[in-house]
């Protein structure tokens, strides 16, 4: 017996692309997604290529088409716990965590406004707080809060269930079961930031103006940290010198083996974001091989023209701190002139890897992943987006609509 | 345009000393940032990896990189393709050892297992005639007829009172020192002048050779006894001391030793000597202090092996464990005698045959790094001065050039001739 549902594990960018496609060719979905929000890595950048739309532009798109399409089932909060079954017909068991906000909420925001509890915010890297009881981001979907009842202050949940007028705060919803029976699964559980604690040699963590890229991005972000605004931590400064440190863990055996493919543009599109702040903005991008990937080459010129883009063929493998001035000193051997460089700039930021959010991850049975953690394509299971190789936005939605056909040929064979 | 041919066979021969991996580099230049001796000038290693995959043969063995990197492992460490540079430079240094001096089949018997019986052998036929010669065998071992045997109390070369064990050691090793400094001499002139020539540094600048020695050696010899660079290498730490220690206990013993020998040879206060003379006593503590080096020189490598910082090739092994042959086989002799046990004479003469070994290897051997190491430092406190002078002069340069534009080339100078400081042995 077959079953004719597909299953697409992650709400990113590349799993809402797979499922929509999938559910347009009328088959049945379920899109399921750990954390409260689909929209994944793209709703915490700032720009996303190629085309640099903020990415409102194609989740919003993308949410409609969720919305209107009733063969979509979305599960937030979900993990898969077990896969038993093969191609065809797999039965496949799926963890809900409770919320603690029902489907009645409306996203008023009252009940945050009373809420005193705080913590950490992990859309901004821990680089911003949130209340107990929080939106995951302004572009949410479900559009709806979420109560982290570890963080409530005394008295908190008495404050926000009296704030609420739609009774949508249910502090005693309990972990739900549900069992799935899909004919094929789509893997699109993209990917990570690698741990730049790992890069012990970069001062991450260690010098509080060494960020990563990623966290850039937040900053960068109308709706991250600093509204926007491009400030070094240590003292909320606009850099005017910043250095951009390429293959931070990736093509790096002791790190990520692989190059992950969209670093070196994601540097110069965040230099063209230090540029928009501060024409005068000095940037150093520190590199072993600037790669542009097919028509991308074209965006090198344009970041060379609108930015102040000095480039130094040399991987940084050294970074220490002025310790008054908290300006970082950043140690590269410049390979064209042959000599050691020592560049002093107000902040560092490592274009760190992508790192497949399976890595080092219990696995359901079933799934099979290459030793740095990338899903390995069998019939039955496919994987798209960064959960594949690391990919840019375009071709990753190219590989979402080839996986949802390759599962609606699995369906289709029976 | 220039073009490059690779130099397959030395890319091979690179391989084969134990630079197997300097092809897996990418020239990202971790190392040379990492890398806490490299200086901003003329930073290592990733450019002798570059010409290593070439197999740019000359201009790498007349690198004074080469000899300015201590292996601390921090490049290996970091590097991201596991193309190993600290080993890669330590492959190319052996190979310098080579290329540097003569009698190259030497080199050969030193640096390849199969080699060892024969260094030994050598060591064994010198040690033995000498001694047969002039002391009718070793005694309480054999008595050997069918040499002519020189058996006197006291011989009067000159003004000198020798007796027959004295010269049965002054007839093996004074002749091998000698040898011992012509092969470094010549080393050490080939590696200078190929220095000075892949620097390109101006014949104007070019120092003869008592102006180096008295500027510049004095200086270099002060970084080699406080191991300062040694110590710079963070991650060398724990080996920076025993291998000091070893240092020092090869500087105490050479001195005892010559000590002894005007004692003996002109004086005539032969040996041995009483435990409570000071220079007995010096004696023993170098003795320790060697045996103290290299067994921590031992258990430190281990662990560095273990935590992947560097692999020691036979090279190494090699020369850690003929200087420690030679400190056991000198602490039982010492030992054996004042006991007056039967097999003093015999363990008396394997100590000189592996202090022979030890002395014969200073040109072929990791030893050759003593020679080759100091006069490293010797070009980089040199060329350090050299740059900075020519920085000084450039801007009056720029200006004499635009002035006289049809200048002709300035005249290759001779090179400098430095057959360098000699080993301590």
């Amino acid at each position: 017996m077959a079953y004719d549902k597909i299953l697409v594990v992650g709400g990113g960018i590349s799993g809402i692309t797979a499922a929509v496609e999938a559910a347009e060719m009328e088959y049945d979905v379920y899109l399921v997604e750990k954390e409260p929000s689909l929209g994944g890595r793209v709703a915490q950048l700032r720009y996303y290529f190629p085309k640099l739309c903020p990415p409102t532009c194609g989740l919003e798109m993308n949410y409609r088409r969720i919305k209107t399409n009733p063969r979509i089932t979305v599960y937030t909060m979900a993990t898969v716990k077990n896969i038993s079954g093969g191609p065809g017909n797999y039965r496949v068991t799926v963890e809900i965590a409770p919320r603690y906000v029902n489907e009645n909420c409306t996203a008023c925001g009252e009940c945050e406004k009373v809420c005193q509890g705080e913590r950490d915010n992990a859309f901004d890297f821990g680089r911003s707080k949130t209340k107990a009881i929080y939106l995951p981001h302004p572009m949410a979907f479900p559009m709806r809060y979420v109560l982290d009842k570890s963080a409530l202050a005394d008295g908190d949940l008495d404050r926000i269930m009296q704030a609420c007028k739609y009774n949508a705060i249910d502090p005693n919803m309990q972990p739900q079961t549900v069992e799935l029976e899909v004919g094929a699964i789509i893997w699109a559980t993209g990917w990570k930031p690698y741990d730049a604690r790992k890069l012990d040699n970069l001062g991450y963590g260690r010098f509080e103006n060494v960020i990563t890229n990623m966290e850039m991005e937040r900053l960068a972000s109308p709706n991250g940290p600093t509204g926007g605004k491009i400030l070094r931590p240590s003292d909320q400064t606009e850099p005017r010198t910043v250095a951009f440190v390429q293959c931070a863990g990736s093509r790096d055996e002791n790190h990520l083996p692989y190059c992950s493919y969209i670093c070196c543009l994601a540097s110069l599109k965040q230099s063209l974001y230090l540029a928009e702040q501060n024409q005068d903005t000095e940037i150093y991008i520190f590199y072993i091989d600037i790669r542009t990937p097919g028509r991308y080459e074209k965006f090198l010129r344009r970041a060379q023209e609108e930015a102040r883009i000095n480039f130094i063929k040399g991987k940084v493998a050294k970074i220490e701190e002025d310790p008054g001035s908290k300006d970082l000193i950043v140690t590269a051997e410049d390979t064209l002139s042959g000599k050691k460089v020592e560049q002093r700039v107000n902040m560092v930021v490592l274009a760190t890897g992508m790192q497949p959010s399976l890595a080092g991850m219990e696995l359901p049975a079933g799934v099979r992943v290459d030793e740095n953690g990338f899903v390995e394509i069998t019939e039955g299971m496919y994987a798209c987006g960064c959960a594949r190789m690391p990919l840019d936005v375009m071709t990753s939605n190219e590989t979402a609509t080839a996986a949802a056909l390759k599962a609606i040929q699995t369906i289709v064979r029976g | 345009m220039a073009r490059l041919e690779p130099d397959v066979r030395t890319v091979k021969e690179i391989q084969a000393a134990g630079g197997d991996t300097v092809k897996k580099c990418y020239q990202c230049a971790t190392c040379a940032s990492v890398c806490p001796l490299a200086t901003e000038e003329v930073p290592f290693p990733r450019k002798q990896m570059l010409l290593g995959q070439w197999g740019f043969k000359e201009k790498l063995l007349s690198d004074p990189a080469l000899w300015l990197c201590h292996q601390c492992g921090d490049c290996t460490v970091y590097c991201p393709r596991g193309a190993r540079p600290g080993d890669v430079l330590g492959a190319l240094r052996n190979m310098a050892v080579r290329e540097l001096t003569e009698f190259k089949f030497l080199w050969t018997f030193y640096n390849k297992p199969w080699g060892l019986p024969i260094v030994f052998l050598i060591a064994l036929v010198f040690v033995t005639l000498s001694m047969s010669f002039f002391m009718g065998g070793i005694p309480g071992i054999f008595h050997w007829d069918l040499i002519p045997s020189l058996h006197v109390e006291e011989v009067h070369i000159l003004f000198l009172k020798l007796t027959s064990n004295v010269l049965a050691i002054d007839a093996v090793f004074i002749p091998l020192a000698g040898f011992v400094v012509v092969m470094v001499a010549i080393g050490v002139n080939r590696m200078w002048n190929g220095m000075v020539e892949n620097a390109g540094i101006p014949a104007a600048y070019r120092m003869g050779f008592w102006s180096l020695v008295t500027t510049y050696l004095g200086p270099a010899i002060r970084e080699v006894l406080a191991h300062s660079r040694f110590k710079e290498c963070g991650a060398n730490q724990w080996r920076f001391n025993g291998h000091r220690m070893l240092l020092w206990s090869f500087i105490i013993l050479f001195f005892v030793t010559a000590t002894v020998f005007i004692a003996a040879d002109v004086f005539g206060f032969h040996t041995p000597w009483p435990l409570y003379n000071p220079v007995k006593i010096l004696a023993n503590i170098g003795a320790i202090l060697l045996l103290y080096g290299v067994i921590s020189i031992i258990a430190n490598r281990s662990r560095a092996a273990a935590e992947g910082k560097l692999s020691s090739s036979y090279q190494d092994w090699f020369l850690i464990y003929l200087i420690l042959a030679v400190g056991v086989t000198g602490l039982l002799t010492e030992i054996l005698r004042l006991l007056h046990n039967g097999f003093y004479p015999g363990m008396y003469a394997l100590h000189l045959m592996t202090v022979f070994m030890l002395f014969l290897s200073i040109p072929y051997s990791k030893f050759a790094h003593l020679v080759y190491r100091t006069t490293a430092y010797v070009f980089d406190l040199y060329s350090r001065d050299v740059r900075a002078q020519m920085k000084a002069l450039a801007p009056v340069a720029a200006e004499a050039a635009a002035e006289a534009p049809g200048e002709t080339e300035a005249e290759e100078g001779e090179a400098s001739e430095a057959s360098g400081e000699e080993s301590s042995e």
